[in-house]
């Protein structure tokens, strides 16, 4: 199951791990589209960790991250940003990135 | 080999699947877009559909994909690449390498949105340049935004926006909109939403991410100050797969009578990216019925 992240708890929930920080909002089509590819993914892949911003409710996140288009999913390994794909992105993308940071 | 292949599955494609099926024909239905439902899925709210008068955009596609899922439309996930004239038939390519056989296409694959093709616009693109209000809006709280644009795509956005942003300047570059007229009057009672017309952008300015817009006016050089820039200046076809096989118009629509009928055989097309006046729901709903019965109409006499 997704976690639900907001600017308190976020450092804590990606410092360990292959982490995908979906910075998601309610109103974006896009978002609810690749929701289910992501609940896939963290599924099939024990060791990925997904991640999950409302950006309605967490603007200061985006901000901090410099997200300025919804969905936007960024890779953390180990706390390090590694890779972000901005807009939609086929499942076959998604692994290819995860795929190099493991 | 299916009686009907459809590409694409907004509203027109939707509609064609429901009058295909119930036509006994043998129907898949192709979009590119995981579960796509088309440009409306991006509306924030349709009020001019009959019956379903403040729906969203996004629900409304559902309620249409579930229609079709219910008579029993077979789906497929692909994008078409090529489109293959055959005996009485055409193969369809698709980008991974497979093939789909049908004796009729309904050709629905819409319109995308245009682009200015100016200074600054690729670059700032998801970095403060947005073309969907109800996707990113919500990055603007309390900020300052722009919208491009004169129709009602533009000023939809714009009221949709002016709930979350401080303020919205609409940048067109008119004396006047093409938008209807409930929605200019919307526009124009909205305390935050801020017209700047007759004024054509040339160049969105910024460091890491957008900060200013550059436009012309009366011949001189402003600059506007702006956190996000949404752009909303109409849609080109996405008729490109029939080019050579079907006639298109100097603007890239398909020429197809109320019936669909192109000017190749089998091959009919519905909804926005048709010859038409009015580009909305309704008219594409109506558009993929007819298609179907012309496919019907078509595939009937081939067989007599």
């Amino acid at each position: 199951m997704p976690v639900k992240a907001n600017a308190q708890n976020f450092d804590e929930q990606i410092k360990e791990g292959i982490v995908i920080a979906d910075f998601y909002s309610d109103s974006c089509v896009p978002c609810k589209r690749m929701s289910p590819i992501l609940a896939e993914i963290e599924e099939e892949n024990s060791d990925i960790k997904l991640v999950k911003i409302n950006v309605n409710f967490d603007g200061s996140l985006a901000e901090k991250y410099e997200v300025m288009a919804a969905p936007t999913l960024i890779f953390f390994a180990d706390g390090e940003e590694r890779g972000r794909i901005r807009g939609t992105a086929k499942k076959s993308d998604i692994l290819e990135i995860i795929n190099k940071l493991r | 080999m299916y009686d009907v292949a459809i590409i694409g599955s907004g509203p027109a494609g939707l509609s064609a699947a429901v009058y295909a099926k119930r036509a006994e024909l043998s129907t898949v239905v192709i979009e590119k877009e995981y579960m796509g439902t088309g440009q409306i899925a991006q509306s924030s709210r349709v009020d001019n559909y009959l019956g379903l008068y403040g729906e969203n955009g996004f629900d409304l596609g559902e309620k249409f994909l579930a229609h079709a899922q219910a008579v029993g439309a077979e789906f497929t996930e692909a994008e078409i690449i090529e489109m293959i004239p055959d005996s009485e038939s055409y193969i369809l390519k698709t980008s991974d390498g497979k093939e789909i056989s049908a004796r009729t296409v309904i050709y629905a694959a819409g319109t995308k949105r245009r682009r200015l093709e100016i200074k600054g616009e690729s670059e700032f693109l998801s970095k403060g340049i947005s073309f969907c209000a109800v996707c990113d809006g919500s990055f603007y709280a309390n900020k300052t935004v722009a919208v491009i644009g004169g129709g009602d795509t533009a000023l939809s956005d714009a009221l949709y926006l002016s709930q979350i942003a401080k303020k919205v300047y609409i940048i067109h570059r008119r004396e006047v909109f093409r938008a209807n007229e409930a929605l200019q009057k919307a526009v124009k009672n909205t305390a935050n939403i801020e017209l700047i017309l007759n004024a054509v952008p040339v160049e969105f300015i910024g460091d890491k991410k957008i900060n200013s817009v550059k436009f012309i006016r009366n011949n001189e050089e402003n600059i506007l100050d702006a956190d996000g820039v949404f752009i909303a200046i109409g849609s080109i076809p996405n008729s490109g797969l029939l080019k050579g096989i079907a006639d298109i118009d100097e603007s890239g629509y398909v020429i197809a009578d109320e019936n669909g009928i192109t000017s190749a055989q089998g091959i009919f097309a519905a909804g926005d990216v048709r010859t038409k006046r009015l580009r909305q729901v309704i008219t594409a709903a109506a558009d993929g019925a007819n298609c179907a019965e012309s496919a019907r109409i078509y595939l009937s006499q081939k067989r007599s």
